[in-house]
C-alpha cells in the first residue's frame, strides 16, 4: 500500500528523475544545434498533411534526401488538413511541435508572432533561386519564418468543349468586368440555364483581395487593420447585383445540393475563378477532356492585381534541437531539381528556378506552369501573410455572399454584417 | 390476442347484436397499429437512408459520388472501392489501420469494465470518510469538458516521453477515469440487495471474495452495456489518437478514413466510403453479439427498481 509520504517520495523522485533526463535532451546544444555523423546520425521529425499521393512522394524525397546526407535520418508523419491545425496548436502549447512542417500561409502569421516558428534568416537557406517578390509571404517584421515550396496564382478556368458546343468564342483573358459579366450572361442565355456561366465570383475572397489590388488598395494595412472600407465591399457585391437569380449565376440551393462537389467539377458552370493548382482534382471531379486557364477580369488592363501566392511553405519549429538538420532538409525540399521531378506539380508549380527548370512537365502539369509563365508580366509583390485569424474571416465572407445570395441579407446588411465581424475579430487579436 | 377477442364476441349470450363496441375498438386499434406501423416505418426508413446511401455509393466509381448523380445504385457497379481501401495509405496496410483500432477498442473494454466495477463498489458498498465528496468530485469531472483538459494532459504525456504510445489512450481507462461508467455501476450496485452481501459476510466473505463471487455475476448487464458503449466510443474516437499519435503505422481506423480525402488536391470518395462501410463492420457485429444483453440489462433493471 502506498501511504501519503510514500506517495510524496515517489512523486518527487518521479519529477526529478524527468527532469534529468531533460537535462540530457537538451545538453550539448550549440548555435547550430546537435549535429550527426553517417554512423551516429540525428532524427529529425516532419510532418504534412495530405492524402496518399503526396504521401508516396513525400516518402521518395526523403529517401532520396537521407541517402545524400547519411548523418541525417528524416522521421516523416502525416495527416489529413483539419487535424493537422488542431494537432498543431496542441503541441505548440505543449512545446512539442516537429521540427520541420510543412505550412499554409493562413497559419504563417499565427505562429510566428507567437515565436513557436524558428526565423530561418539565422540558419543557411539558399533562395537566390527564388523570385523576390514572391519572399515576403514567408516573412513578418522582417524574419523569415517560412520558405514557399511552391506557388499559385488565381486563374479563370474555362470548359472548352462546353463552350464550343454553345457556340460561344473561348476568352482571350483580356476582359472588363462588364466583359466578364456579358460572357457569363450568355452561357447562361445560350445554354437555355442547363448550364450555368459560373458561381458568384464576388463570394470568393482572394477575386475581392485581387480586385482591390487593381484599384490599388491593399487587404490588410501592415498592423494587421482593414485597408478597405464598407464601401469598396458593397461596391464589389454589386458588380454582380444584375446576375444574382438569373442563368448568369448558380443559385446558392443548387451549390449546397452537388456539395461536397464543386459546381465546375459537377459541370453545371461553365467556368469558376480559383487557384491554378485546382486543375487536377477538376479534371478528375468532372471527366472533362481538357480545361483551360486565363487571367481574372480588371478594368485596367496594367493592373491585373495578380500576383504568386506560395501554395505552401516549409517551416522549422523554434525549439528544435537540429537547427542545422533542419535548414539542410528544408533546403533540400525547396530546391533540389529531383524533388521537383518527384512532386511535380502536386504541391503547386515550384518556386525555385533550380527546382522548376530541373523538372519536366506534362500534360496537365504543363497548363499550369505555362499559365503562370503566361502572367509573368503582370505579377507584383505577393501580399504579407494574412493577419491571425484569417480563416475565420475568409469562411465569414463566403458565408455572408452566400446569404446575399439567397436573398437573406442586402448588400448593405452583408457588409455591414461582415465589417462587425471583422472588427470584433481584429480587437481580440490585437 | 385478437382471435380470442373475436371468439368471445361470437358466443350466443351476445344479446346486442347492432352495437359491438368490443369489435368496434378491435378495429380502430388495428387501423391505430397499422398508422403506427406504417409511421415508424417511415421513420427507419428516414434513419437508415444515410446508412444505405453509404453502403450503394461504396460500389459506384468515384466520379459518379455527390454532385450531379442522384441515383442510389450506379450501373457500374464495382469493388474497386473496397481494393483501393484495403490498398492502405502512404505504405501503411489498412489492416494496420484495423488492428491498431481493435487493440485500443479492446483496451478500453478491458481497462474501463475492471477500473471502474472496482471503483464502483467502492463507492456503493465500503464506508470510508469522505466517500461522499469523492463521488461528487467524480461526478463533477463529468461536467469537465474535454477541451479543457486536452492541453494540460498532453504537456504531462509529452514530459513523461509518452507522447506516439498508446499509453495516453488507454491509461485513463484503466484508472477508471471514465466517471460516466462508474457512475452507471454505482446507480446498478445500489439497486442490487443488500442482504445478498450481508448473508456472505455472516458466512465470512471479505470486500475480495464478496466482489468477485457476488456483485460481478449480478453486475453482468451493467458490464456488458459499459463493455459496448466503451468500444464505441473508442472505435470512433478520432480527437486522442489525432492528438497523441504521430506515427501512421499507429493510426487507428477514424484517423486513416481522413487521409482519403485531401482537398487541397483529388479526393477519394469512394474509397473513404468504402472503408467506412468495413470500418462499420466490427462496431455492427459487437452491437449485434451484444444487444439482447443491453435489453435484458434494461429490464432486469426495471424489475429491481
Amino acid at each position: 500500500m502506498i501511504n501519503r509520504r510514500n506517495f510524496l517520495t515517489t512523486v518527487a523522485v518521479g519529477t526529478a528523475s524527468a527532469a534529468a533526463l531533460a537535462a540530457c535532451g537538451t545538453g550539448g546544444g550549440t548555435s547550430a544545434g546537435e549535429t550527426g555523423s553517417a554512423e551516429n546520425p540525428v532524427t529529425i521529425n516532419y510532418t504534412w498533411w495530405g492524402n496518399d499521393d503526396r504521401a508516396e512522394r513525400t516518402r521518395k524525397a526523403i529517401a532520396l534526401f537521407e541517402s545524400k546526407n547519411p548523418d541525417i535520418k528524416v522521421n516523416g508523419n502525416f495527416t489529413d488538413f483539419a487535424g493537422y491545425w488542431q494537432k498543431r496548436a496542441t503541441e505548440a502549447a505543449g512545446g512539442g511541435l516537429p521540427d520541420v512542417m510543412q505550412w499554409d500561409l493562413s497559419y504563417l502569421r499565427d505562429y510566428g508572432q507567437r515565436n513557436q516558428l524558428l526565423d530561418l534568416g539565422t540558419v543557411k537557406i539558399n533562395t537566390d533561386a527564388f523570385d523576390k517578390s514572391l519572399l515576403p509571404s514567408g516573412q513578418i517584421r522582417g524574419k523569415t519564418y517560412g520558405i514557399p515550396t511552391s506557388t499559385n496564382a488565381f486563374a479563370v478556368y474555362y470548359d472548352p468543349a462546353k463552350l464550343a458546343t454553345l457556340g460561344i468564342a473561348e476568352p482571350t483573358g483580356k476582359w472588363t468586368y462588364k466583359e466578364f459579366n456579358d460572357f457569363l450572361t450568355e452561357v447562361g442565355t445560350k445554354s437555355k440555364s442547363a448550364i450555368f456561366g459560373s458561381t458568384d465570383y464576388t463570394g470568393v475572397w482572394w477575386m475581392f483581395n485581387i480586385w482591390l489590388r487593381q484599384n490599388n488598395i491593399e487587404a490588410f494595412t501592415e498592423d494587421g487593420k482593414l485597408g478597405f472600407t464598407k464601401d469598396d465591399m458593397k461596391k464589389w457585391w454589386n458588380q454582380t447585383a444584375g446576375l444574382r437569380g438569373t442563368p448568369a449565376i448558380i443559385t446558392e440551393e443548387r451549390v449546397t445540393q452537388l456539395a461536397p462537389k464543386s459546381p465546375f467539377g459537377s459541370n453545371v458552370t461553365a467556368t469558376e475563378v480559383t487557384w491554378d493548382n485546382f486543375m487536377a482534382g477538376y479534371l478528375a471531379d468532372s471527366g472533362a477532356k481538357e480545361l483551360k486557364l486565363v487571367p481574372v477580369p480588371s478594368d485596367d488592363p496594367d493592373n491585373l492585381g495578380l500576383f504568386l501566392k506560395p501554395s505552401m511553405l516549409m517551416v522549422a519549429s523554434a525549439k528544435t534541437k537540429f537547427k542545422d538538420a533542419a535548414a539542410r532538409f528544408i533546403d533540400f525540399m525547396v530546391n533540389d531539381p529531383e524533388v521537383g521531378q518527384i512532386f511535380k506539380t502536386s504541391r503547386g508549380v515550384p518556386a525555385s528556378k533550380t527546382q522548376r527548370d530541373g523538372t519536366t512537365f506534362e500534360g496537365t502539369d504543363k497548363l499550369v506552369v505555362d499559365y503562370e509563365k503566361s502572367i509573368e508580366q503582370y505579377l507584383k509583390e505577393a501580399p504579407e501573410p494574412p493577419i491571425v485569424g484569417f480563416g475565420t474571416l475568409e469562411a465569414s465572407f463566403k458565408r455572408v455572399s452566400s446569404d446575399l445570395n439567397y436573398g437573406k441579407l442586402t448588400i448593405d446588411g452583408a457588409a455591414d454584417a461582415w465589417f462587425k465581424e471583422a472588427e470584433d475579430l481584429i480587437k481580440q487579436n490585437a | 390476442m385478437t382471435t380470442t377477442a373475436t371468439t368471445t364476441e361470437s358466443t350466443p349470450d351476445a344479446q346486442v347484436p347492432n352495437y359491438n363496441p368490443k369489435s368496434e375498438s378491435a378495429g380502430a386499434k388495428r387501423a391505430k397499429s397499422t398508422l403506427f406501423h406504417i409511421v415508424a416505418l417511415a421513420l427507419t426508413a428516414v434513419v437508415l437512408y444515410p446508412g444505405l446511401w453509404m453502403i450503394a455509393s461504396s460500389f459506384k466509381p468515384n466520379a459518379e459520388i455527390g454532385g450531379t448523380n442522384t441515383s442510389l445504385w450506379s450501373n457500374n457497379f464495382s469493388f474497386d472501392n473496397f481494393v483501393t481501401a484495403m490498398e492502405g495509405i502512404g505504405g501503411v496496410s489498412t489492416l494496420t489501420f484495423f488492428t491498431n483500432s481493435l487493440i485500443l477498442a479492446v483496451g478500453a473494454v478491458v481497462g474501463t469494465v475492471l477500473s471502474a466495477s472496482v471503483s464502483a463498489y467502492a463507492f456503493a458498498r465500503i464506508k470510508f470518510p469522505g466517500r461522499s465528496i469523492f463521488f461528487g468530485m467524480m461526478i463533477a469531472t463529468l461536467l469537465l469538458p474535454f477541451h479543457v483538459v486536452i492541453i494540460p494532459q498532453y504537456i504531462v504525456f509529452q514530459q513523461l516521453g509518452l507522447i506516439d504510445t498508446y499509453v495516453p489512450l488507454l491509461i485513463g481507462k484503466f484508472l477508471a477515469a471514465d466517471a460516466f461508467f462508474v457512475f452507471l455501476m454505482v446507480q446498478f450496485m445500489r439497486n442490487l440487495p443488500g442482504e445478498l452481501d450481508e448473508a456472505a459476510r455472516i458466512d465470512g466473505a471479505g470486500h475480495v471474495r464478496i466482489f468477485t463471487s457476488i456483485m460481478l455475476p449480478l453486475m453482468k448487464p451493467a458490464l456488458i452495456s459499459t463493455s459496448i458503449f466503451s468500444f464505441i466510443w473508442s472505435w470512433n474516437d478520432f480527437l486522442g489518437p489525432l492528438l497523441y499519435l504521430n506515427t501512421p503505422d499507429k493510426y487507428p481506423l477514424p484517423l486513416a478514413l481522413r487521409l482519403f480525402v485531401d482537398q487541397t488536391q483529388s479526393s477519394d470518395y469512394g474509397a473513404m466510403i468504402a472503408m467506412s462501410v468495413l470500418a462499420l463492420l466490427p462496431v455492427l457485429i459487437f452491437f449485434l453479439v451484444f444487444q439482447r444483453y443491453i435489453v435484458e440489462g434494461v429490464s432486469t433493471q426495471g424489475l429491481k427498481g
